[in-house]
This record gives C-alpha cells, sequence and structure tokens, in this order.
C-alpha cells in the first residue's frame, strides 16, 4: 500500500525537464534576458544588469513550472563562440533567438545568423522565438517592423541566390519553418513580455518533436 | 494538502537557507607564478601583497556578499600539482588562475586544466577563468585564451565563464566574483 501511494505521489509530482539554448548576436541582451527569467521565478535574484559583462563561457538557470522544469543555456555570442551553438542542437528542446531591436547598423549581420540557425536541419522540427529584445527604447524597431525587414532581407537574399545559381532556394522546408516561427516583443531589462515569451516556451516544449521520440522508445 | 505542506516546507527551508550565512569551499588553481596568491589576498584584505612561490597551501577565509567563501590557494608548481586532487570533494566551485602574458605555456595550463575539469568529483562544479595579468603588455584577450582553452561545446553540464583580471590593480576580481556566486546560487 505505502509503495502504491508513493508511486502514485511520484507520478503525480514528477517533473519532466527541458532544454532551451538562448541564441543572438552579442549584446543583444541574452544573459540579461536569462538573469531576469531567473529574478522573476526563482527565490534568488538572478544577476543584476549592471553587473553583466559580454559572455565568454556558459551560463546556466533553471525555472520550475507546473510540472515542468525549464533548463536553460546561454551561450556566448561573439563570432568565435557561434561555431560551437550546433553542439548543443541535438538536446534541446526550444530555441530563443534573441535580436537587439534598437541596433539597425547591425541587423543584417543578425539575419545572416538567425537564417542560419532558422535553417539548420537539427532543429527543423524544434520551436523558435524570435524575441525583439529592448522594446524599453523608444528607437528600437517593433515587432511588426522586425518581422517586415526579415522578410525583406531574406527576399534579397533569394535574388542573389537566383541570380548566382539560376535557381530557387528550397521554399517548402522554409514555409514550414517560418509557420511555426514566433516573434515577440520584450526588454529583458524591465521584464516587459519575458513571462508572455517563458508561457510561450512552456507550452510549446510539451508538444516538441523530440518528445514523441523519448515516448516512443 | 500533501503538496501544499510540502512546498510550504520546501519555501521555508530555502528562506532560512538564505538568510544564514554560507560557507563555501572554493580552489583556487593554475600554474605557478600565474597570481593566485596574489588574488587571494587582494580579495581578502585589499592590498597587494608581496609573495614568494606557494609550497604547499594558503587557505583563507574571504567573506563576499552573504557568502563566506574558503579559498584554498594551492601551489601552481608541477611537483606539486598531482596533489591538487587530494581537495576536490566538497569543492563548490573552481577559480582557475592563467598568467595571460606567458603565452608560451598557455598549452601546459590548459592541459592541466582539462585533465582536472575530467575528475569526476568535479562535474557540474562552476568555473570560473581569469585571465590575469591583463595590466602586462602583449597580455592575451579573454577571448584568445578561451579560444586557446576550447571549453566552448565540451563542458555542456557546467556553468564556466573567461574574464580578464588585473590582481595588481584589483580589477576584474569583484566582477568575477559576483559571477560566481550567482553561478553557485543556481545549483
Amino acid at each position: 500500500m505505502y509503495h502504491l501511494l508513493r508511486g502514485f505521489y511520484e507520478y503525480f509530482t514528477s517533473k519532466e525537464e527541458f532544454s532551451v539554448i538562448i541564441l543572438g548576436l552579442d549584446g543583444a541582451g541574452k544573459t540579461t534576458l536569462l538573469e531576469k527569467i531567473k529574478t522573476l521565478y526563482n527565490d534568488t535574484p538572478g544577476l543584476a544588469p549592471d553587473k553583466i559583462a559580454p559572455t565568454v563561457g556558459q551560463n546556466m538557470g533553471k525555472i520550475t513550472l507546473p510540472s515542468t522544469i525549464l533548463q536553460f543555456w546561454d551561450l556566448g555570442g561573439q563570432r568565435g563562440i557561434r561555431s560551437i551553438w550546433h553542439r548543443y542542437y541535438d538536446d534541446c528542446h526550444a530555441v530563443v533567438f534573441v535580436l537587439d531591436a534598437q541596433d539597425r547598423e547591425r541587423l543584417g549581420e543578425g539575419w545572416e545568423v538567425f537564417d542560419n540557425v532558422l535553417s539548420d536541419p537539427k532543429i527543423l522540427g524544434v520551436p523558435l522565438l524570435l524575441l525583439a529584445n529592448k522594446q524599453d527604447s523608444p528607437h528600437s524597431l517593433s515587432v511588426e517592423e522586425i518581422r517586415n525587414d526579415y522578410e525583406e532581407w531574406y527576399r534579397s537574399k533569394q535574388d542573389a541566390a537566383r541570380r548566382r545559381y539560376g535557381d530557387e532556394i528550397d521554399l517548402e522546408h522554409r514555409r514550414d519553418r517560418m509557420a511555426s516561427l514566433d516573434v515577440m516583443g520584450i526588454s529583458a531589462l524591465e521584464g516587459t513580455g519575458v513571462r508572455a515569451a517563458v508561457d510561450w516556451l512552456f507550452i510549446r516544449v510539451q508538444n516538441s518533436r523530440r518528445r514523441d521520440e523519448q515516448g516512443d522508445k | 494538502m500533501g503538496l501544499s505542506l510540502s512546498s510550504l516546507f520546501s519555501s521555508l527551508s530555502s528562506l532560512i537557507r538564505w538568510s544564514k550565512e554560507q560557507d563555501v569551499r572554493i580552489l583556487m588553481l593554475g600554474l605557478d607564478s600565474a597570481g593566485k596568491t596574489t588574488i587571494l589576498y587582494r580579495l581578502q584584505i585589499g592590498e597587494v601583497v608581496s609573495t614568494i612561490p606557494t609550497i604547499g597551501f594558503n587557505v583563507e577565509t574571504v567573506q563576499y556578499k552573504n557568502i563566506k567563501f574558503q579559498v584554498w590557494d594551492l601551489g601552481g608548481q608541477s611537483s606539486i600539482r598531482p596533489y591538487w586532487r587530494c581537495y576536490f570533494p566538497n569543492t563548490a566551485a573552481i577559480i582557475y588562475v592563467i598568467d595571460s602574458a606567458d603565452a608560451a605555456r598557455l598549452k601546459t595550463s590548459r592541459s592541466e586544466l582539462l585533465t582536472m575539469l575530467s575528475e569526476e568529483e568535479l562535474a557540474g562544479v562552476p568555473l570560473l577563468v581569469f585571465c590575469n595579468k591583463q595590466d602586462m603588455e602583449g597580455a592575451l584577450k579573454p577571448e584568445q585564451i578561451s579560444e586557446e582553452l576550447g571549453l566552448a561545446g565540451g563542458e555542456k553540464e557546467r556553468q564556466w565563464s573567461v574574464r580578464g583580471s588585473s590582481a595588481l590593480k584589483g580589477e576584474g576580481l569583484e566582477e568575477g566574483l559576483d559571477w560566481l556566486v550567482n553561478a553557485i546560487q543556481k545549483k
């Protein structure tokens, strides 16, 4: 009887753990976002924004939600470190890409990197959330403008490819991918929109393709 | 009912844990003359003391925020490095110090670090790397040293941070400790 009850108790209180990786250019606000998430969801507050230096390394954070644990990995965004992101793709259940919506000069660079992430075959079926950060600044592009800017960037890239190779980029995969992509505006500094982003992750990881794979085993 | 009681209990016990000062053990390691002892005393008394090569170890308690760090500064000569492992159990974090101006021995420093990280007793323990002596001419930048160390991607289960410091000028040390405190508390 004890074992039965204990089994029930463990069944009802067990929590599934999901991994979320946070990517983006250096200075986009990845660490600030992670620390804000920790501050909002944990007893012990994360680092204050003014204590955060460019990440050369790896920060981790864990938050507990109903029946779910989200484990975040914040990887550095400098050019040299970007090459190792793919080593995390196999085990992740969701990808968050943080964009500095205020930095128009680096948008193109950001799209280049984002497009690589978006089209990587290892994470094609993984929920991908694009966060237009720094919405606290009046100079920031809105979610709508960010979407448009990306479409525009993509079209010009496609045109260039067509001129060079004379054919279309594979559009079908891309359409599926774009359909599962969401864009949200946040301010990691002030915390605006951060809870909405975590809610999005909470829901999406439950249906992440990898979960079905685990269930089949 | 059982659920709410247990969550009440856990939030109460975490309250008690954080109101009380914590005593944690930190190992400070690195090759000889990287600046470990200088960092230790800079952190403890806020001054630069003249040091001699450490044979054996220095242990000092450093109070930072609500945490009492018991910092073990182990000698870095090659003859005593094999004894580092005697201190590995119950370690909350590792501070690894590198002489950024000593490019010639960076490879040696790297292999000592990687050997240490592969120890089971240190699995998952946060790692702070101080690229020390940033005040010296020709010092390598933290990004360059990080690339040389090649930790990226290989240390998935560990939090780690590579930072510049100057024990002489007292730069970068507190920022490093801030990161470390945050990393330890998460566990």
